[in-house]
């Protein structure tokens, strides 16, 4: 069983609720539909093997999941633009699982309000 | 307390208030950055593309825009380069929300015309400090603008300004008669913003002035005083009064007008062509010139004066030096800027170059040419410097000279006095202090169609009232002036004399009447002194050499009649006149 901070930035993530005030919910709502749509657009892309698509979906996941305090998340999301940058397709199979666990879990956390 | 300082924070924020642009297509990232935005007090306009980017900014020109580089449609960089082309010469700050870090994606959004990055995860403080630089930046920015364009229409106006001064100055400070047969000159038309000026008129008696000025400092400062200078020496000049009062009249004014440190380096010369000579007055310009067409040779006129509008009245000095000249002799002023002239290595034309070419000129009517071509090859331009003012006045006969002042016609017979007499009796006290020829002679030429002939009653004047203050009144001999010696001392005893009258008057009686086509004028002139017995004087016999001769009998060939009257203490001319048609 992960601990909460395994995931997130929690003291980050106090913050940019203390910002998004009333707001936070539908963060939450809109980042995990994005990026759950993305998750399945990045394992598209993968079968059909097409390394530049991967580049800028995984960068733009990169960037959100960094937004909310999701490190962990962001970090493979990077591992993943990096394979599409340098042209290849080798390990991401493997690294999108990884990547669709760690949305899982920091999904079901920013669901039950961490 | 608390109250204070809200107070204070909420002016600050209406102070700060902007409108941005943010366009992002990641609608989690755009939510989070609306959201630190808005609450910083600005008001957001989002977009989910570059297309929808571009839309707002036409619709709203917002302050700053905030883009993401990787968007579908229209991308960050395209949107950047469409948003700074609409905003033109306005800045609006662009700064590119990107996670990018390789060297070529940083290049391309500055090539597109970002100023600065925001990286994700996006950090409340630094996007707080990077609004604030650039809204700065952009006010600054609009100030520049705002002051270029204000100097841009100070510019068209003083531009404008300038075109109607110098209208203004050109109709003042015109240069009158230098056009005259005998004159060359050399005279920029901005000449007067460099603060040099011409003038030269015809005297009423048939001479002529020629002033050239250079005042200190350049542009509206030094023109500023021409325009005085002008209107005294054309004034003046018109209504026959002579050099020396004139220079002290100008010499006053300026004085009176000018700051401390501006004044007028001029000199003046009064040409008689009669007479075939000059009077020259030089003050704080290079030497005036004196070139002696038969002996070929070149006397120089020192300043020996201070400039005009530099001392008072009772201190300023009128000195001439006389010049007696040879037809085709030829007197030469100009300012300082020919002798200035500098070469490539700053060495000066110099006095001793324009001697050179003036005595290597073959034929004295190139010697101005020569001049003006010497400079400017010393000079190494082949455009004429703004400094460059020279004048050449050359001894004529007086009929190469024309009629003076070019009038004439029937027209001028009409409206003014032109049936009337008068009597002005000079007592001791004016005698010595006042030359009434200027006053009287102006009287005179309110009759319509006479001032053509100016320069003769001038001279009948002129010639009358000193027969009656000096011989008359004061009682000398002109005998004494037959000898260049004697006339020395003839004026030393004048001076003497004048200075110690306490009695006798010179007697103006004038008449003029009108006849068809002009009039007959009667003038007569009467002293206190013994008269003369005139018996043998009637007539033209009078002596005419030596210096004292040419009074009666040149006014007995300008008029009806000269005759003596009473004791011979009166005399009476009477000058018919007709309008040249």
């Amino acid at each position: 069983m992960s601990k909460p901070e395994d995931h997130l930035d929690i003291v980050a993530l106090k913050e940019l609720k203390d910002i998004m005030e009333g707001e936070f919910d539908t963060l939450v709502a809109t980042f995990i539909r994005d990026s759950s749509n993305k998750v399945e657009e990045l394992a598209d892309i993968i079968e059909a093997g097409d390394p530049d698509r991967l580049r800028k979906v995984a960068h733009s996941l990169k960037g959100s999941s960094s937004n909310v305090c999701a490190m962990p998340l962001s970090e493979l999301a990077r591992q993943l633009e990096q394979l599409g940058r340098e042209g290849t397709l080798a390990g991401a199979a493997d690294l999108l699982e990884r990547l669709r666990d760690e949305f899982q879990q920091v999904a079901t956390l920013l669901n039950n309000n961490i | 307390m608390d109250n204070l300082g809200l107070k204070v924070d909420s002016t600050a924020l209406v102070d700060s208030h902007l409108r941005i642009l943010i366009a992002d297509d990641n609608d989690s990232d755009r939510l989070i950055l609306q959201t630190i935005v808005r609450k910083e007090g600005h008001t957001v306009y989002a977009a989910r593309d570059g297309q929808e980017a571009i839309d707002l900014f036409k619709e709203q020109s917002p302050d700053i825009v905030l883009l993401d580089a990787l968007m579908p449609n229209v991308d960050g960089f395209e949107a950047a380069r469409t948003i700074k082309q609409l905003a033109g010469d306005s800045l609006v700050p662009i700064i590119f929300l990107t996670s990018l870090r390789d060297a070529t994606s940083l290049a391309d959004c500055l090539a597109a015309g970002g100023l600065d990055f925001l990286s994700k995860p996006y950090n409340r403080i630094i996007l707080q400090a990077k609004i604030k630089a650039f809204a700065s930046m952009r006010r600054l920015h609009e100030t520049v603008q705002q002051q270029r364009d204000e100097i841009a229409v100070h510019h068209d106006r003083l531009v404008h300004e300038q075109e109607v001064a110098k209208q203004v100055f050109d109709n003042i400070a015109h240069p009158g008669c230098i056009s005259a047969p005998n004159i060359k000159y050399l005279l920029s038309p901005m000449a007067v913003f460099n603060g040099d000026l011409v003038l030269a008129s015809r005297k009423p008696s048939g001479g002529m002035f020629v002033f050239l000025g250079d005042f200190t400092g350049h542009g509206l400062p030094a023109a500023i005083g021409a325009m005085p200078v002008s209107e005294i020496f054309y004034g003046m000049a018109q209504k026959g009064f002579s050099l020396q009062d004139i220079l002290r009249e100008i010499n006053k004014k300026l004085k009176r007008i000018l700051p401390v440190g501006v004044f007028c380096c001029a000199s003046m010369v009064d040409v008689s062509f009669r007479k075939r000579s000059a009077e020259v007055w030089v003050g704080g310009i290079p030497d005036v010139l004196v070139f002696r067409a038969k002996e070929r040779l070149v006397e120089p006129l020192k300043s020996r004066h201070l400039p005009l509008g530099v001392v008072d009245s009772d201190r300023f000095n009128t000195d001439t030096t006389l010049v007696q000249m040879e037809l085709g002799d030829r007197i030469m002023l100009w300012s300082d800027g020919i002798i200035e002239a500098a070469d490539n290595n700053g060495e000066m034309f110099g006095e001793e170059r324009v001697l050179e070419v003036i005595l290597s000129s073959q034929d004295p009517n190139d010697i101005f040419h020569n001049i003006e071509r010497a400079v400017e090859q010393h000079a190494g331009r082949g455009e004429q410097d703004d400094d460059y003012t020279m004048v050449e006045v050359s001894m004529v006969t007086e009929e190469d000279m024309g009629d003076p002042l070019g009038e004439g016609g029937v027209s001028y017979l009409r409206g003014g006095p032109r049936d009337w007499s008068m009597t002005y009796e000079l007592r001791p006290l004016t005698l010595k202090e006042f030359n009434p020829l200027p006053l009287i002679t102006h009287l005179l030429m309110e009759v319509p169609g006479l001032r053509p002939h100016s320069g003769k009653i001038y001279t009948i004047l002129s010639e009358l009232y000193s027969n009656a203050l000096e011989h008359g009144v004061l009682q000398l001999h002109s005998e004494l002036k037959a000898s260049a010696d004697g006339f020395a001392r003839y004026y030393a005893e004048r001076t003497e004399k004048l200075q110690a009258l306490d009695s006798g008057w010179v007697r103006f009686h004038i008449d003029h009447h009108p006849v068809e086509d002009g009039g007959v004028l009667t003038i007569v002139v009467e002293d206190t002194g013994n008269g003369f017995e005139y018996g043998h004087k009637q007539g033209a016999e009078h002596r005419t050499e030596g210096y004292s001769g040419r009074g009666i009998p040149l006014i007995n060939t300008m008029c009806r009649s000269v005759r003596y009257l009473g004791k011979g203490n009166q005399v009476e001319v009477v000058f018919d006149w007709h309008v040249d048609v």
